[in-house]
């Protein structure tokens, strides 16, 4: 009897050993995963570089940590241009030749809406970190998860911070013409009018250098606020060519697009630019929790930057998280870590991150839309200003909303 | 609008049919059928058929005003209320934005065409040339000497573009002068293409992508006239001014403009009173009878691409005050370059300087006046397209472009 019972331990034991055995060798080492981030021109160039560097700095702190199934952690970078062929392409070459098992990051709405179709028809889970377009996970896609807010929030909160603005009665909107801009103009419009704020939108193309015939419309519509939803360097052209003709920063309420984030680039490229006020996705530097403290002072002696960018800090999580679905998975098969993802607690640098919503719980089921799918719920969304010349933009008042707020916004009359 | 077309397109196809069947030239038969069919309808054509008479200048400008006109008002009636309807200031505005906008491009053109008007080569690495010296420029002023008089920042693009172009020249285009290559344009396209990739990629290496852009070079001092309360002739601020309670124009974009008059005069002046500058317009003639007097032309060939550069480099250098610089800021100025040449004439200088005003008045008139504003900067490059194609229509050889001018591409003999 004695013997038998050894026996059936010793089976299951050699069973054991021979799953996890098996386990581990189904993995290749090292564990590859994508990054997306804007690189080259027209993309937005410094906020891929912040996003690169960080997702670096998340496969350096995950490989300290021990990797995942005994396996090191590799984040392969690939620049999307902020274009959206690019972008397709660049996913299928992650998936195709680099053979990533996931991928994080990603900037521009352009370059999520165009690759997601390609990851989630190969299989392989998508963590968006910063790309907005409510369509991203309102596709109900099985392998696209998102931790950057949606681009109907992101609109709300410029257009609930802009209408606080004394007297407003007309808002001018610089988009860009992407699936990023076109829809927050059209929210952001939806905001205004139903709050009494007639707006007029200008479209552009994200290349355009020279603004002066659309400034010059701009400032016949005579508006009270301008409102810029472009980024790359368009951002900063436009600014500071309206600056030059009187309708800058400097002259009347104004909201730069989220490149300004940007400080050293910013004050360089719109030297007039002081009292703009950018929106900010994440919680507050006086908020941050301790990872994401460890994490600003690694990458401001990496980057020799003030502070660590919000998408930054989203890139790194978006990596993070796949990491830790894999690891929870115990598999880099990609249905296996969407699995993971859906059921996912982490402890990321923006905060708990988490999907509430998916093939186990459909958003219907508690009223919300479709774009609830795979997506965080809690992102924080604050609008900063300059109030001082030459600031870096982590030390700026944060003027909205309530909750948050550091200091009184300064409107400047016209 | 769509009898305008209409009639355009019959005058453009009948005239030429007409001055063939009598024997005629045709070469700008379409141009003056299409004008004169837009402005008159068939009243005119029957006339211009009937009589098909001698291209005098008169017959070249008078109907492209009237259609012009005709265009004007038709359009004022479809939409009364657009600004370029009802806002005197927006229109004066608008064009003056044009024309600086225009001297700016017509001066970046200014390189191309001379390049080509000697050497028979479309540089595609023109738009590169623009970018090294607006990089150049940055360089010297912001990083490597900072608080530097910007002059020494534009006189280091203007030296090591003018170095370049002719380095350059002198190895990579020379093979296409002695017969060593069998096809010189196609050869010509590929290596200055070449040109273009090393010279982007090589700063996108070196410098990186992120946008960089130098200080203003000088801040207006503030001025009132004619008294602080009512400034209503003249009004300044550090960035920019208002002219007339109305225009407005930016510091950079003044600055460069001046500048760019400025070197243009002085170029006029090389050109046409130097021996060196009659040397060149002698080679972009006649090669062979420049050769005879004792003109080297492949010396010129040197000067040529070397100035060409340099004027690009030059353009770069006042711009990168106006605008954020990265590697790849050259490519569409320099697309637009191709248009301005083609529609000021191949190879001709005062062609390139009218057809860089005509695209910038016409990319000002369309951001201005298209009546939904989320469509109007949208078309910018179209804007250009469009002022293209109608000069291939209607008059392939531009405003004052010779036949076959620089055909030779740089070959003596």
């Amino acid at each position: 009897m004695k013997k038998s019972k050894l026996t059936i331990y010793g089976v299951a034991a050699t069973l054991a050993v021979s799953l996890l055995g098996s386990a581990a060798f189904a993995v290749s080492c090292p564990i590859k995963i994508g990054g997306l981030a804007p690189l080259s021109a027209p993309g937005a160039v410094g906020g891929g570089e912040a996003m690169r560097d960080a997702m670096k700095l998340a496969e350096a702190d995950l490989n300290a940590a021990g990797g995942a199934l005994g396996c090191d952690i590799e984040v392969v970078i690939a620049d999307t241009e902020g274009l959206p062929e690019k972008a397709a392409a660049m996913m299928n070459r992650l998936i195709t030749q680099d053979g990533v098992v996931g991928v994080g990051g990603g900037y521009h709405s352009s370059v999520g809406v165009a690759s997601k179709d390609v990851a989630n028809d190969a299989k392989i889970p998508v963590v968006f970190a910063e790309t907005w377009n409510d369509t991203i996970t309102g596709d109900k896609q099985q392998f696209i998860f998102r931790i950057a807010p949606l681009s109907s929030w992101a609109s709300a909160t410029i257009w609930q911070s802009a209408i606080l603005a004394p007297g407003l009665k007309k808002v001018a909107i610089l988009t860009e013409n992407t699936d990023y801009g076109i829809p927050a103009a059209a929210e952001t419009t939806k905001g205004l009018v139903a709050n009494g704020v007639e707006s007029q939108t200008y479209g552009v193309d994200i290349g355009t250098q020279d603004y002066s015939g659309i400034v010059e419309r701009i400032k016949a519509y005579d508006p009270g606020y301008i409102i810029v939803l472009a980024t790359g360097e368009a951002g900063y052209n436009f600014a500071q060519q309206a600056a030059d003709a009187g309708i800058g920063p400097m002259d009347l309420p104004f909201q730069a697009g989220q490149v300004a984030l940007e400080s050293k680039a910013w004050w360089e490229n719109v030297p007039d630019g002081q009292y703009a006020f950018v929106q900010r996705i994440g919680i507050p530097v006086n908020l941050w929790n301790d990872k994401a403290l460890k994490l600003n002072e690694t990458y401001k002696a990496l980057t020799g930057k003030g502070a660590i960018e919000s998408y930054a800090l989203e890139a790194y999580d978006s990596i993070s998280i796949l990491v830790q679905a894999i690891i929870e998975a115990g598999s880099t098969d990609g249905e296996a870590i969407v699995a993971a993802l859906e059921n996912i607690d982490h402890d990321g640098t923006l905060g708990r991150i988490y999907f509430p919503y998916g093939s186990q719980k459909d958003p219907s089921v508690d009223g919300k839309g479709d774009e609830w799918w795979h997506q965080w719920p809690d992102p924080a969304m604050t609008v900063i200003q300059y109030q001082n010349e030459g600031e870096d933009s982590t030390d700026s008042a944060i003027v909205w909303p309530d909750a948050y707020k550091t200091g009184e916004p300064i409107w400047i009359k016209k | 609008m769509l009898w305008m077309i209409f009639w355009g397109v019959v005058g453009a196809v009948g005239t030429r049919k007409a001055y063939l069947r009598k024997d005629l030239d045709t070469s700008n038969a379409g141009y003056i059928g299409s004008m004169v069919g837009a402005a008159t309808g068939p009243v005119g054509l029957i006339w211009l058929w009937l009589k098909t008479p001698e291209p005098r200048k008169s017959l070249m400008i008078a109907p492209p005003i009237a259609a012009f006109a005709l265009l004007a008002m038709s359009f004022s009636f479809a939409d009364p209320s657009n600004n370029c309807v009802t806002n005197g200031s927006f229109v004066a505005s608008q064009i003056s934005n044009g024309i600086i906008l225009g001297i700016l491009y017509g001066f970046m053109a200014l390189g191309l065409t001379l390049i080509y008007s000697i050497l028979g080569v479309v540089s595609f690495a023109h738009g590169d040339f623009y970018m090294i010296g607006g990089m150049g420029a940055y360089y010297v002023t912001m990083v490597w000497f900072p608080g530097v008089n910007p002059l020494y920042g534009i006189g280091f693009a203007c030296v090591s573009t003018f170095v370049l172009g002719a380095l350059f020249e002198r190895v990579f285009l020379t093979p296409m002068y002695d017969g060593r290559i069998e096809r010189p344009v196609e050869y010509g396209i590929l290596v200055t293409f070449g040109l273009a990739f090393t010279l982007q990629y090589f700063i996108a290496a070196t410098v990186g992508s992120n946008p960089v852009k130098a200080k203003r070079y000088f801040d207006f001092p503030r001025l009132s006239w004619p008294s602080k309360e009512d400034p209503w002739l003249l009004k300044t601020r550090r960035g920019g001014m208002e002219l007339f309670d109305t225009i407005t124009i930016s510091n950079p974009r003044f600055t460069a403009a001046v500048v760019c008059i400025i070197v243009l005069l002085m170029l006029l002046y090389f050109l046409h009173r130097t021996w060196t500058g009659k040397a060149l317009r002698a080679v972009s003639l006649d090669r062979e009878a420049a050769a005879i007097t004792g003109i080297n032309p492949n010396r010129m060939n040197m000067l040529a691409f070397a100035l060409g550069g340099m004027l690009a480099a030059l353009a770069g250098a006042l711009l990168v005050q106006a605008f954020s610089w990265l590697p790849q800021v050259g490519a569409i100025p320099a697309m637009r370059s191709f248009v301005i040449i083609v529609l000021g004439g191949l190879g001709s200088l005062p062609g390139a300087f009218l057809g860089g005003i005509i695209v910038g008045l016409v990319e000002s008139a369309g951001t201005g006046c298209i009546p939904d504003p989320q469509k109007a900067a949208s078309y910018i490059p179209a804007y250009g397209g469009v002022v293209l194609l109608l000069t291939l229509l209607l008059r392939p050889t531009g405003l004052f472009g010779r036949r076959f001018s620089g055909g030779s591409h740089g070959k003596f003999g």
